[in-house]
Formats: structure tokens, sequence, C-alpha cells
């Protein structure tokens, strides 16, 4: 198999958490003895290099962050730069990397990413979905590489098959919902701990404000005619 | 009630202009943008408005108005064209140059993990789409949208029908 990987993140490819997932599971496809090609939509020179190898080859994998429910608007720009295969038998799947834990978060991407193949003269070939990436880059390349390791397993059998088995899948996202018990320990001593390491991480990156500051506060409502 | 219209549509779209001139004819009070007259960039996924300058994003164009309307007017009408049955990427960008009005902070509502919010508001938003939407699936998306930032979602119209809005604001 040749697998056509196409990056629907918006973020520089070296700072990328969809990158490091890519390199993870493009590790599990070369196993076997199979060949990937990377395009990465953030940089727009290679738009025109992508949109061949989409038109070019019959396996096609988009690999993009969750961005409010959906896949990320460049990526849909790039969409609606496409034509319908002229002949059937390209097949296109996907890869939702989220923030939150939850596979449930996901589910209004991947009802979307669903019905987008056949609007393509494509097949659909699954979506793998994954979530608690958002500190993939953030803790480094051990602990980082860590969280995107099980995608290389993922790369092994996506090319075993040809497809994501929804089987596999289901395995791989993770719980839908987060057990009450998980849920509770978020409140209390749980939330003081969340908004203590995340202010660490904004110092350490330069922020010298509050998290919840509020810029726009001085903005004030649009008063009504009399 | 005021309005807040944000068109991805060309202004010169006579259904677009039939829906704004209908809009703003019904309300106190009203605002349009014309997003193809801005510049509004995609969403980097940087985190700066969360982790490095909160609240304020690190790309410096015109999604401020935007950002800002979404504070000041009771209500947000959002007129967008379609791609794939789902909203069109100008309108797709628009929406993910929200994420400053969320903190980076979490908290659990209804189940689900999500992102306290930044601003004490009740944002609601309409959506109007010309071309082949899939409107069942627009609604669906719309409650999702809204949730993650504390909003409602007052529901998804064809363009052609936005009289029917007014049932809602």
């Amino acid at each position: 198999m040749h697998l056509t990987i196409i990056s629907g993140a918006a973020r520089p490819q070296s700072r990328s958490n969809t990158a490091r997932i890519i390199e993870a599971f493009s590790e599990g496809i070369h196993a076997g003895g199979h060949t990937t090609e990377v395009w990465y939509l953030s940089d727009r020179r290679q738009w025109g290099q992508a949109r061949s190898a989409f038109e070019k080859n019959e396996n096609i994998l988009f690999a993009l962050p969750l961005y409010v429910e959906n896949i990320p608007g460049l990526m849909l720009e790039f969409l609606e730069g496409l034509s319908p295969k002229e002949k059937p038998g390209t097949k296109m799947a996907f890869l939702i990397q989220g923030g939150f834990p939850e596979a449930s978060q996901s589910r209004c991407c991947e009802r979307f990413l669903k019905t987008l193949p056949q609007q393509l003269n494509c097949a659909h070939a699954g979506t793998l979905i994954r979530g608690n990436m958002f500190g993939v880059r953030l803790l480094g390349k051990k602990l980082g590489g860590r969280l995107v390791q099980p995608f290389t397993d993922m790369g092994r059998l996506f090319a075993e098959y040809g497809e994501f088995r929804p089987e596999i899948v289901s395995g791989f996202a993770g719980p839908e919902y987060l057990p009450e018990k998980q849920l509770r320990q978020m409140g209390g001593m749980g939330n003081y701990i969340q908004r203590w390491s995340m202010r660490i991480v904004a110092r350490r990156l330069g922020c010298r404000e509050k998290l919840d500051a509020k810029p726009y506060h001085e903005v004030s409502p649009v008063q009504r005619k009399q | 009630m005021n309005l807040m219209i944000v068109s991805t549509l060309p202004a010169n779209d006579p259904q677009a202009q039939k829906a704004v001139r209908f809009l703003t004819s019904k309300v106190d009070c009203s605002r349009v943008f014309y997003t193809e007259e801005m510049k509004i960039s995609p969403c980097l996924g940087c985190n700066a408005c969360w982790l490095k300058t909160p609240g304020k994003c690190a790309l410096h164009d015109d999604y401020e108005q935007i950002l800002k309307g979404c504070l000041q007017y009771d209500a947000v009408v959002l007129l967008s064209g379609t791609s794939f049955g789902f909203i069109h990427s100008a309108m797709k960008n628009v929406i993910d140059r929200l994420l400053p009005l969320a903190t980076m902070y979490i908290c659990v509502q209804d189940g689900q993990i999500r992102h306290v919010p930044r601003y004490q508001k009740d944002y609601r938003f309409i959506l109007l789409y010309s071309g082949k939407g899939d409107e069942e699936y627009l609604k669906y998306w719309m409650e999702r949208f809204t949730l993650n930032f504390y909003g409602k979602s007052l529901g998804v119209f064809p363009l052609e029908k936005c009289e029917e809005t007014l049932q809602c604001i």
C-alpha cells in the first residue's frame, strides 16, 4: 500500500501535535513494508502537491485536530478546492485528535467526515479518534512520545486491513464519557491542580497575565433605541 | 433586540441582501459585517489566546471586531454558504477564531468536559445558509458549537426562509 497522508492542522509542522501523531502512525505503516507521503496544509505552498496526490492516489488519510466540533476551517478550504474523483475506488480515512479525553467530543466531526468521501466519489475507510492529545508538544519529547506511541500500532493495523476497522477504532477511542467518579475528582482539589499546572505552563511560555483575563470586559452592550 | 449579522456571502448576493434588509428592519439596532471585505485568517491553533495573551488572538486581523460584537449584541446571525452540506470554510474560519471567548481552564458541564467561559454572556446564534446544506447536521453542529461557549443555538434556516428567524429572536 502507498498511503497519502494530508495533515489538516493549521499549526506549523514543527509545533504540530498532529504532525507528531502522523510520524508515529507512519512508523507503523512502514513496519509492514508499505510507503507513505505526507503533505501539510499549514504550508500553503504544499497545497498543489497535496491536491495532485489526492487525485493520483487511491489510499488517502486526512489527519486533523478537532476545531469547534468539526474540521479546521483551513482544511475545509482545501477540500473545497478538490474535484470528485472521476473513477471510484479511492478510499478516504480520517484521524481526529482532540484535547479533551472523551471520545464523545469528536462524534459531531466524525458524523460529518462519514458523509465526505461519497461527495468526492470516494469510499469511507473509517475514522480513528483519540482524545487527551493536548500535551503532545507541551510535555516534551519523552512524555509526549508516550502519548503518540499507540498510533504506531494503529498504523500497522491500518496497513494490514486497508482501513480503520470499527472494532479497533472503538477500543482505541477511549471512554465515550468519563466515569462519574473521575468527573467528581475534577472539582475541588482536582480543579485547583489543573489551574495551577496550566498557570505554570503559561508562565513558561512567557505569560504574565491571569489565564481568565477579560481584555474586552470594557466593551459595553449595544443600547437599544428609545 | 439588537443583532450582529456576520455574512461570509458576497455583499451583492441578492438573497443575502434581502435577508439583511429584512432582519435589520425588524430590530432596534444592528450591525452587519461582510467578511469578504475583511481579513480573517484561519485559526492557527497556537493556543496563544489561552496561554500567552489570554483572551486575545495572536493574529492581529479583523477578527477582533466580530469577537467584540459577540459580547455587545443580543444575538448573532451567521449568513453562510455551504460546502459538503456543512458551512463554508470562510464561516468556519470565523467560528474557529471565537476561541478567545473561552479560557484554558476546564470544568464539567452536563457530564462532559468544557472550557470555562471567559465572559458572563448568554451568546445566542442563528445560522442562515445558502446552497445545499444538510439542515439536520447543521442543527446538530450548531447545538454543539454553541455549547462550547455556553451559548444557545436559536436555529438553522435556509436563507430564503429568513422570515422564520423572527420566531426565534
